[in-house]
């Protein structure tokens, strides 16, 4: 008899919960827009309840990428070997050049009594998620506010701009890529000076937008942080000019967004020298070291 | 046990079983795999699950349980708090509301009744995305997933079939 009343009552239930739920995850959508901190506070404590276990998880599957790579340099092995000792050459020769341009720039910066740049600091963080959606480009990382990281960090890799920190938990932190839909970065062209903004679209290539109509800008010219509004160093390595269709110019990035496993957050250079870094201090051995 | 304490770990057990199954796909849909191309096209593992335990067990995810795994999904992914929320009691209902059409029938029918409820799903998320950020967004990533999500369902459909063998023996 219980079971004779229970499954219409059990139906009706699910019937106008569905409404209610489908209207109230609308309303959660529309606050997200309108009261951004509210939510976002509230998603921040979320990924750092849930980042020890997406932490541990990740690791296996780091550790699975780990061995492919291996496997593929071996294969590679021999190719690679010629290749390395052209380049290291040709870098050797370099670095000639750069010994003589820097003891150069030394002595030109006393004359002009130049002040250098402060000397950044960074936090190095392990990836523990990557978005899996269709329209977002982010990732969580394993480090937080214990850790010293901030909101509006910019994130980098040994060879580039990636993104920047959007939110941060007491453990965890979420870096938005210079990929995704919502990710403006002011730049500079390299060798024309042209100031632009790198709008991202949640292509592999973000485009060059607002860049001077009568700039020289063209594929190959390189592109670097310019520093302006203060959020990002200025001077980062972020990719290099392509040709898009329609005569959009995009942008290739220097990081390979695919094989992103540690970043490093550095603060902005205009931010840095004013603020204590006393959060640092509680910065654990292992983070530091890396 | 007692029956009137079976009774209540099995009612127990009824809410966190899916919960906990929904918690671990959302975060097996966040690892990063580092695969080429992989990232952007994660399958959607979780629209999968909500499909096939809404055709075969149809009280097996609550509405409510579906709500929340979306929310998880959505903050943790990162896409705009809500959207995979709308999505997912929509497919739990659509699934629910046709499981009498799917029950019964060939594997095959099941699995292009998936396909077409996954080309729909993914024209909604599209859809939710361009008003989200007021833009036309490049549709060509929800594409891929979808077709991603479609070719992965018989190996889903198949360990959520041995696992709903293995929960309901007794039942």
């Amino acid at each position: 008899m219980a079971l004779l009343i229970s499954a219409p009552l059990k139906a009706l239930v699910q019937r106008f919960s569905f409404l209610f739920l489908i209207l109230a995850a609308f309303g959660i959508m529309l606050l997200s827009k309108t009261e951004t901190l509210v939510v976002e506070k509230f998603s921040t404590v979320v990924v750092d309840v849930f980042s020890p276990i997406m932490d541990v998880i990740s690791k296996p599957a780091a550790t699975i990428n780990h061995a492919a790579r291996t496997f593929q340099e071996l294969a590679n092995l021999r190719e690679d070997n010629i290749r390395l000792k052209r380049e290291n050459e040709r870098l050797l020769l370099w670095q000639e050049t750069a010994k003589r341009l820097k003891s150069e720039n030394k002595i030109l910066q006393s004359l002009l009594q130049f002040t250098p740049t402060p000397k950044r600091q960074f936090i190095t963080a392990r990836v523990i998620a990557d978005s899996g959606g269709a329209f977002v480009r982010s990732i969580i990382v394993n480090t937080g506010k214990r850790n010293g990281v901030r909101k509006g960090q910019a994130a980098v890799t040994g060879v580039g701009l990636a993104g920047r920190v959007v939110a941060v938990g007491h453990r965890s932190a979420r870096v938005l890529l210079v990929t995704d839909i919502n990710s403006r970065v002011p730049v500079l062209v390299e060798t024309t000076r042209d100031r632009a903004i790198l709008s991202g679209d949640n292509s592999s290539m973000p485009r060059l937008t607002f860049l001077p109509t009568n700039s020289t800008a063209k594929a190959g010219h390189r592109i670097v942080t310019s520093g302006h509004g203060g959020v990002f160093p200025a001077g980062l390595q972020v990719g290099f000019i392509v040709d898009g269709s329609n005569g959009i110019m995009r942008v290739k990035p220097n990081v390979s967004f695919q094989k992103l496993e540690y970043i490093r957050l550095v603060d902005s250079a205009v931010i840095a020298p004013f603020e204590s870094r006393s959060s640092v201090k509680g910065l654990p051995k292992k983070a530091a070291q890396q | 046990m007692t029956p009137r304490l079976l009774h209540h770990v099995d009612a127990i057990a009824r809410v966190l079983v899916p919960a906990l199954l929904g918690i671990v796909l959302v975060i097996v849909s966040t690892i990063p795999f580092h695969i080429p191309w992989f990232g952007p096209v994660t399958p959607n593992f979780v629209l999968i699950a909500i499909f096939f335990w809404g055709v075969h067990r149809i009280y097996f995810f609550s509405n409510i349980t579906v709500f929340f795994i979306g929310l998880l999904l959505d903050i943790l992914v990162g896409t705009p708090p809500g959207l995979n929320a709308i999505v997912l009691v929509l497919v739990r209902n659509i699934a629910v509301s046709q499981a009498k059409v799917f029950r019964g029938k060939p594997f095959l029918v099941l699995w292009l009744g998936f396909g077409l409820i996954s080309f729909v799903t993914g024209a909604v998320i599209w859809a939710l995305n361009a008003i989200y950020h007021m833009t036309l967004v490049d549709p060509l990533p929800i594409v891929f997933q979808m077709a991603m999500t479609f070719t992965v369902f018989p190996l889903l459909a198949w360990l959520f079939a041995r696992t709903q063998r293995k929960l309901f023996q007794q039942t």
